[in-house]
């Protein structure tokens, strides 16, 4: 398959194709990872940069080693969040990245369209690492890798997935590119977080978690902002914890090995329990080492060129 | 002396409506009747000879009192980078607009009579559209002191409003409606509660959920409707709600009505035109506030508007940089340009497709505004001020930085081209602009 796109902004615009096609590419990706010399020639004189406008050491770091492993140079550009700050805007740094003739950009920003914004302004390419609410692909992606590794094709698989959806931008990724490769999708959580205009989304949604739980394949828990109790979104971690928590208990009424994910940093004891999140039935490790991959394999062919990935 | 002919005349405070002659005379409308001769236009305006009278043709154009614009931001003082009054009022003189109604949040804010009055100059000394201050009801828009009014009104006011915020505190609110029967004019409120708006950007909604942008409920405006309204009730004051944007607005208002609560509300083209599904996350020309409404609100609205219970257009013109609106969506400033382009997208998107009459639109415009704020202007009438325009529905007209007065290009409409604009706009008998160029030599009708 010849890839067509420029940036990687959000899954709307690719095709289940173009989706189990990043997977594929990711699976070589991977088997690299686990070599002892892990430094490959193929992008070696492209640049690549990281914008972070959050902070996110993890991702940061995941798509760094991703691209220094490919062989490419990679810079950090780490920028203090500030909407109101009078600094630099994102435009013109939009106006040096293009000047500086940069191969390949990675954003993170807290808001909304930013990823899309900066895509508009460059020749290079954008990949989007997480904007507002808005989208992250790459995290879905790497969750689709991770099941995909344990479940086989997510054609008719049930997926659930709990937590703080109105403010997720790991959801919208999710379902969006779930729904394409054709799982079963339920999101539950507490109606402050899970409003009615979720429902654009076209899945089922639920309140209650155990009666969603018989059949799971698999259970994502989110992470939720703890400060969002004292914006009266819910009552207290304890009850948020005693409803939505996902323990070794409450799994068992799946029914079925179902594998548990998280795409962290995990608040332990308030989303999921420590025994479960060590547990073999949790992936959250395996998503890290996945993620790396993902993004290898999506770095290699917004900037890659067509050759073939190991040469 | 001005004699226009052939033109398609629009008075709805004379019930006009029809091919008709209008006569200008030292400022004032002299005659406004079916096709004149040159005896009688002699003898109406008192001239000897028929070369100092100027001669217009109207044929093919409509004719209507200049339009009166209730809600525009003027920024001046304190951003004129954005806008200043005398940009602002050339700007309303190419759209069609005779008289403007400028907001208090300036930089500072307009809350004592020195800068109502500098205000006011400010306008004269652009001598192009008439500027009418509008002045805080509270001090700095704090919400705890109210303004001194009745100073303030001698200092040219001819409303209060915190517009820009909505006043939180409802015992603040009462007071202003109860002290402003002294002035006897509106008190005009932006409906907008803070805490249930937060730090939305635009209508809370599944396009909100879907952009990943922090909606703004529909409550936020309509709770604080009901607020003013029932205080208005009490006090028997005299209440105008700024850009009504939510259909549980509009039935808040079409009841009080019916109770006879002393309230009038305006629309903006803007949430007629648009919905939130219009919403682009890279473009910031669509973040307005109130934010753009859900499809079933822009049908009330319009609905809202035909049966009385709105009771005019207004514009709600909010300039801000180039810079500052090519920001991510969250982070651009609320507001939309508007002056120069509003008319053109009233013609094109509401009246050729027949959801609003021409007549209705100049009274929506023009007669009401002028009525509720007890202004000048609104009227063809012989003796009223000569403020009119002249329409051509046919002009075309690309929208674009260089061809616009404004110092602000936040529209949705750059680049585009549109279709329906004013070739003439006279103000007190002056022409101001003629053939979409503006006249700044002070010549005499
Ligand atoms: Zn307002």
């Amino acid at each position: 398959m010849n890839w067509k796109h420029k940036d990687l902004l959000d899954l709307d615009k690719l095709t289940a194709e173009e989706i189990k096609h990043i997977l594929k590419t990711a699976a070589p990706m991977k088997e690299i990872l686990a070599r002892p010399n892990k430094k490959l020639p193929t992008l070696r004189g492209k640049s690549v940069v990281m914008l972070f406008y959050e902070n996110s050491t993890r991702t940061r770091t995941s798509f760094e080693t991703a691209a220094k492993i490919l062989g490419a140079d990679t810079s950090n550009i780490a920028v203090a969040q500030s909407s109101v700050s009078k600094g630099e805007t994102l435009l013109d740094t939009a106006k040096t990245l293009q000047a500086m003739k940069v191969d390949l950009v990675v954003i993170r920003h807290g808001s909304s369209g930013a990823a899309e914004f900066l895509a508009d302004e460059l020749s290079a390419g954008v990949i989007n690492g997480g904007d507002g609410q808005h989208a992250h692909p790459t995290q879905a992606l790497l969750d689709f890798f991770t099941m995909q590794e344990r479940l086989g094709e997510l054609q008719g698989k049930k997926i659930v997935i709990v937590g703080d959806v109105l403010h997720s931008r790991v959801v919208r990724s999710n379902v969006l590119g779930l729904k394409k490769l054709g799982a079963e999708i339920v999101l539950v959580g507490p109606p402050t977080l899970l409003p009615s205009e979720m429902n654009y989304l076209g899945v089922k949604t639920s309140y209650d978690l155990d009666k969603e739980l018989p059949g799971a394949d698999a259970v994502m828990a989110l992470r939720l902002q703890l400060e969002r109790q004292q914006s009266g979104l819910f009552p207290s971690i304890r009850e948020y914890s005693r409803l939505y928590g996902l323990s070794q208990e409450r799994l068992r009424q799946t029914g079925k090995d179902t594998i548990i994910m998280h795409p962290g940093p995990m608040n332990r004891g308030v989303e999921i329990t420590s025994d479960l999140a060590d547990s073999v039935q949790s992936v959250i490790e395996e998503q890290v080492t996945n993620g790396v991959a993902i993004r290898m394999a999506l770095i290699y062919l917004l900037i890659g060129g067509t050759g073939s990935v190991v040469d | 002396m001005l004699w226009i002919k052939n033109a398609y005349v629009i008075d709805p405070a004379q019930r006009l409506s029809g091919i008709n002659d209008v006569l200008v005379k030292d400022g004032v409308i002299v005659k406004s009747a079916g096709s004149l001769q040159p005896a009688d236009v002699l003898e109406a305006l008192e001239a000897q000879r028929l070369d100092d009278v100027l001669q217009v043709e109207g044929e093919g154009k409509y004719l209507f009192p200049g339009l009166i614009d209730v809600h525009v931001h003027l920024r001046e003082p304190g951003q004129e980078e954005k806008e200043d009054i005398r940009s602002g009022s050339r700007a309303a003189i190419k759209g069609g607009f005779t008289s403007i109604l400028a907001m208090a949040n300036t930089t500072p804010i307009v809350d004592n009579r020195a800068l109502t009055e500098f205000v006011r100059l400010q306008g004269e000394r652009a001598a192009m559209a008439k500027v009418y201050p509008i002045a805080a009801v509270t001090k700095g828009f704090l919400g705890k002191e109210l303004v001194e009014m009745m100073d303030i009104l001698d200092g040219g006011a001819v409303a209060f409003s915190d517009d820009g915020k909505g006043i939180q505190n409802a015992e603040m609110m009462r007071l202003a409606l109860e002290y402003a029967k002294l002035a006897g004019c509106p008190i005009i409120s932006h409906c907008e509660d803070d805490s249930l708006a937060g730090h939305g950007v635009m209508r809370k909604g599944e396009m909100s959920a879907r952009l990943g942008l922090r909606g703004i409920p529909a409550s936020a405006e309509s709770v604080m409707v009901a607020r003013d309204v029932l205080l208005t009730a009490e006090t028997g004051g005299k209440l105008h709600i700024a850009h009504v944007s939510t259909k549980e607005s509009v039935q808040i208002i079409r009841e009080a009505k019916k109770m006879g609560v002393d309230v009038t509300a305006e629309v903006n083209p803007h949430h007629l035109i648009f919905t939130d599904q219009d919403v682009i996350l890279t473009d910031a020309s669509y973040k307005v506030n109130p934010p753009l409404p859900s499809a079933e609100d822009q049908i009330a609205l319009l609905e809202g508007l035909l049966d009385g219970t709105i009771d005019m257009l207004a514009t709600d013109h909010a300039p801000h940089t180039w810079e500052e609106k090519t920001r991510p969506f969250a982070e651009a400033p609320f507001g939309i340009n508007a002056l120069e382009t509003v008319l053109a997208a009233v013609w094109q998107n509401l009246v050729l497709k027949g959801k609003i009459t021409p007549d209705q639109v100049i009274a929506l415009w023009s007669l009401n505004p002028a009525r509720r704020f007890g202004l000048p202007g609104g009227t063809l009438r012989p003796g009223s001020q000569a403020d009119l325009v002249l329409f051509d529905p046919e002009y075309r007209e690309m929208i674009s930085a260089e061809t616009m007065e404004t110092k602000s290009q936040n529209t949705p409409f750059l680049g585009q081209e549109m279709q329906g604009f004013p070739v003439m706009t006279i103000v007190g008998g002056k022409i101001r602009m003629a053939g979409r160029k503006l006249l700044d030599n002070k010549e005499e009708a």
